[in-house]
């Protein structure tokens, strides 16, 4: 075979694995490579940027000797971060206590969560459809507010003294908490009753997503399977027991996934209604990350628990994966 | 293929050169514009900040008209993460705006440039300064800066007319003993059934609770240094006695009830304004940002009693002051600036009467006229700044006041802890920050 035969053939066989033509090539490469620089520079060289932290003693007040400010004043410490948070000091006392709080957080709006938009997400299928649109707009509406102004809002709710929630229990003839976001004695089953504000709050306002995907995910169920049980006697119970929840299981899965690793990531909430209290029982992770990081300057140790947060969300999720799996399509 | 590389390049330096124009100009910014050296000067966002140095580097312009300065601001929490960041990449500004128990821990590692001797000698600045605000900027035997505000955060309530009516307690209220103040404030707390709705005298802050405490200890004659100098003794009987006053004054005279007055709500500040607090133990900065934010407030700002004894002694932040970049490459021009901004007499006032904060240079509580017309709430200050020390080199100010020991003292107002407790506690974990730090 010619030079020339073989560029052409070679010329075929890479259209023939592409299906592009040279042009079009260049027009992908284009507009892949700046979104890729993109992820590269802000998103990739910051994780690989916190690994590398979590092994130093690093804090962005002192000049390092070596690149990137490393070394020197900012010594490499090897896995001295990681074993730290195993000891009996205050700070790792409260990186416990803050990994203790998240997951506490996390699984209890996940119950919460499917606990209200599953139900609510099949009656809102079951409505009319012309006011469908509007129910789903409705519960969608919290989510698109700014989380600072729902944890402010939430507060006064909350408060004490002018609190709707207190004037309310009051107005019942009930006794209403002391406090709810300050009082350190304050519990409910096991729970601090400042968490369960915050939880309160934060599914107020984040329900509305797994709401409109569950409500997509039932429109996707076939009538057929539904009108099968209808006829074979099924009540509304068991046809929500035994079809519809079995059916949405991959959907499950995707909601679980994204409420699990958005509950671990809540900062701002924790924030503007307790700032980790009363007495740390509210301190989050993210929280204590980013007071390390920003505020003690020991941005070493920040990275580090920032590591553990990512294993965290990424073994949650495998377990996640690996109980909701499903096998099947419909 | 060839193609592909060469789009590849393009768009490298596409991205590169967009990244590059985004970019601030490096401190070595300095870089000469039209013959003139140009400084960058950098400050947190507080509006009267803001309007005291513009009126100042106007000035500073006027008078040196070679030197052309950039004056940029950042919102609080953003300023802190900017000097960072920019200081890990070398793009900070020359002079920077920053707060002197700050200072040492950025001037040991080597982002902050040595005040020159021929600017000012320590010697020289301390017949200059008082010795709170100015200590906080000496570091290791050496100066790094020179401060504009003597930061007080003891000695002195926020008082609420208005919610001393019908409570049988002389307005303003004369405190010149703990005693009378204890029992003429826990007539102004207020309850609806077991909640208190008003609290007489709240002094649960996260930076009044910790001053208190070391206020305590200095006052019975004790220190909250070991002998190293480095480490602390947090757990001995002044401090004990000090934690215990501040409970009885919650728990027993119920001034406050720290549950629902704290830190976190109704902060002394915040509640003070909200008029549900009727004496707020806060520095005398609170009566300057309430005259602002709230102009038909009626308030007073008087002096509180010593805790212990008869003689005040107290620990003091070094309060906001400049201090040049170690990056910046226009050392002369940005300390001449600095010393502008602080030592000269007129200046300090301009600062110091705007921004309604205490003054760091001693001339302007010596001659303190022109400066009381414009701030007159800082007079009842005057009395206190000559027996403040500086609070000393406690590894992490902010970690040891808002981690450490707020949370022991808050914890033990709360009642879930005792006052040798919380002692310990804080002892414990201030001496594992500072070891921690080594």
């Amino acid at each position: 075979m010619t030079r020339a035969a073989i560029a052409v053939d070679s010329g075929a066989k890479r259209k023939e694995r592409t299906g592009l033509r040279p042009g079009q090539r260049a027009f992908v490469w284009g507009s892949l490579i700046p979104i890729f620089l993109y992820l590269g520079v802000f998103a990739l060289f910051p994780m690989i940027w916190v690994v590398v932290l979590s092994f130093f003693n690093y804090s962005p007040v002192r000049v390092g000797d070596g690149p990137l400010g490393l070394g020197g004043r900012n010594p490499f410490i090897g896995l001295d971060n990681f074993t730290a948070m195993f000891a009996d000091t205050q700070a790792a006392d409260l990186f416990r206590t803050s990994v203790r709080n998240t997951l506490t957080f996390a699984f209890l709006v996940l119950v919460v969560n499917l606990a209200i938009t599953l139900p609510l997400a099949v009656l809102v299928e079951n409505v009319h459809a012309r006011v469908k649109g509007l129910f789903r707009a409705v519960y969608f509406l919290p989510t698109i507010s700014s989380a600072v102004a729902v944890a402010i809002m939430w507060g006064y709710v909350f408060h004490p003294q002018q609190g709707l929630l207190n004037n309310f229990i009051k107005l019942i003839g009930l006794t209403p908490p002391k406090a709810w976001l300050t009082d350190p004695s304050a519990v409910l089953l096991g729970v601090p009753l400042a968490m369960i504000a915050v939880i309160i709050a934060y599914v107020w306002m984040d329900f509305g997503y797994n709401l409109v995907i569950f409500i997509a995910a039932l429109q996707g169920i076939p009538h057929e399977i539904r009108d099968a049980a209808h006829i074979d006697g099924a009540t509304g119970w068991q046809e929500f027991r035994r079809i519809t929840v079995p059916l949405l299981r991959p959907t499950l899965l995707l909601v679980c996934t994204l409420t699990m690793i958005s509950s671990f990531q809540v900062f701002v909430i924790f924030q503007v209604m307790t700032g980790g209290g009363p007495q740390n029982q509210t301190r989050s992770l993210t929280m204590e990350i980013y007071e390390n990081a920003f505020r003690f300057q020991a941005m070493g140790w920040a990275a580090s628990m920032s590591l553990v947060l990512f294993a965290m969300v990424l073994i949650v999720t495998l377990v996640q994966f690996r109980v909701l799996r499903t096998d099947w399509e419909y | 293929m060839q193609r592909s590389v060469v789009i590849l390049m393009v768009v490298l330096a596409m991205v590169m050169s967009a990244c590059a124009g985004g970019a601030p100009a490096a401190p070595a910014g300095g870089d000469d514009s039209g013959g003139k050296t140009v400084l960058r000067v950098w400050s947190h966002q507080n509006p009267s900040f803001i309007q005291a140095n513009e009126a100042v580097i106007a000035k500073f312009m006027e008078q040196n008209p070679d030197i052309e300065v950039t004056y940029e601001q950042f919102e609080y929490d953003q300023f802190i993460q900017a000097l960072q960041t920019s200081m890990q990449a070398g793009t900070e500004a020359d002079v920077i705006e920053m707060f002197g128990s700050w200072v040492c821990s950025y001037a040991a590692g080597g982002r902050l440039a040595e005040v020159p001797v021929d600017v000012m000698s320590y010697t020289e600045a301390q017949e200059l300064f008082f010795a709170a605000p100015l200590d906080g900027y000496y570091c290791d035997g050496k100066l790094y800066g020179l401060p504009n505000e003597f930061n007080l955060e003891v000695g002195g309530a926020l008082v609420n007319p208005a919610l001393f009516e019908g409570k049988d307690v002389p307005y303003p209220p004369v405190w010149d003993t703990m005693d009378t103040l204890r029992e003429q404030a826990a007539r102004l707390s207020e309850f609806d059934g077991d909640t208190m709705v008003r609290a007489g005298h709240h002094f649960v802050g996260g930076d009044g609770l910790p001053f208190l405490l070391l206020e305590g200890i200095l006052e019975q004659g004790g220190s909250y240094f070991a002998e190293d100098g480095e480490h602390f003794t947090f757990d001995t009987p002044e401090a004990i006695a000090t934690i215990q006053l501040l409970m009885d004054m919650a728990q027993t005279d119920k001034l406050v009830d720290p549950v629902l007055f704290n830190g976190e709500a109704n902060q002394p500040y915040d509640g003070f304004f909200a008029g549900v607090v009727a004496s707020s133990f806060i520095g005398s900065w609170a009566a300057g940002q309430g005259l602002v934010n709230y102009p038909d407030f009626e308030f007073d700002y008087v002096n509180t009693p010593v805790l212990f004894g008869t003689q005040r002694k107290y620990a003091a932040d070094a309060g906001w002051g400049k201090v040049v970049s170690a990056n910046s490459a226009n050392q002369e021009a940005a300390w001449k600036l600095v010393q502008f901004m602080t030592a000269e007499q007129d200046n300090a006032v301009t600062f110091n009467g705007t921004t309604g904060t205490i003054p760091a240079l001693k001339a302007l509580v010596e001659n303190p006229q022109e400066l009381l017309t414009k701030a007159p709430w800082v007079e009842p200050t005057f009395k206190l700044l000559p027996d403040g020390q500086y609070l000393g080199n406690v590894s992490d100010r902010d970690k040891l006041f808002y981690d450490i020991i707020y949370p022991a003292l808050l914890q033990a107002l709360q009642g879930s802890m005792t006052a040798e407790q919380a002692a310990q506690t804080i002892h414990a974990q201030a001496n594992e920050m500072v070891d921690a730090a080594q």
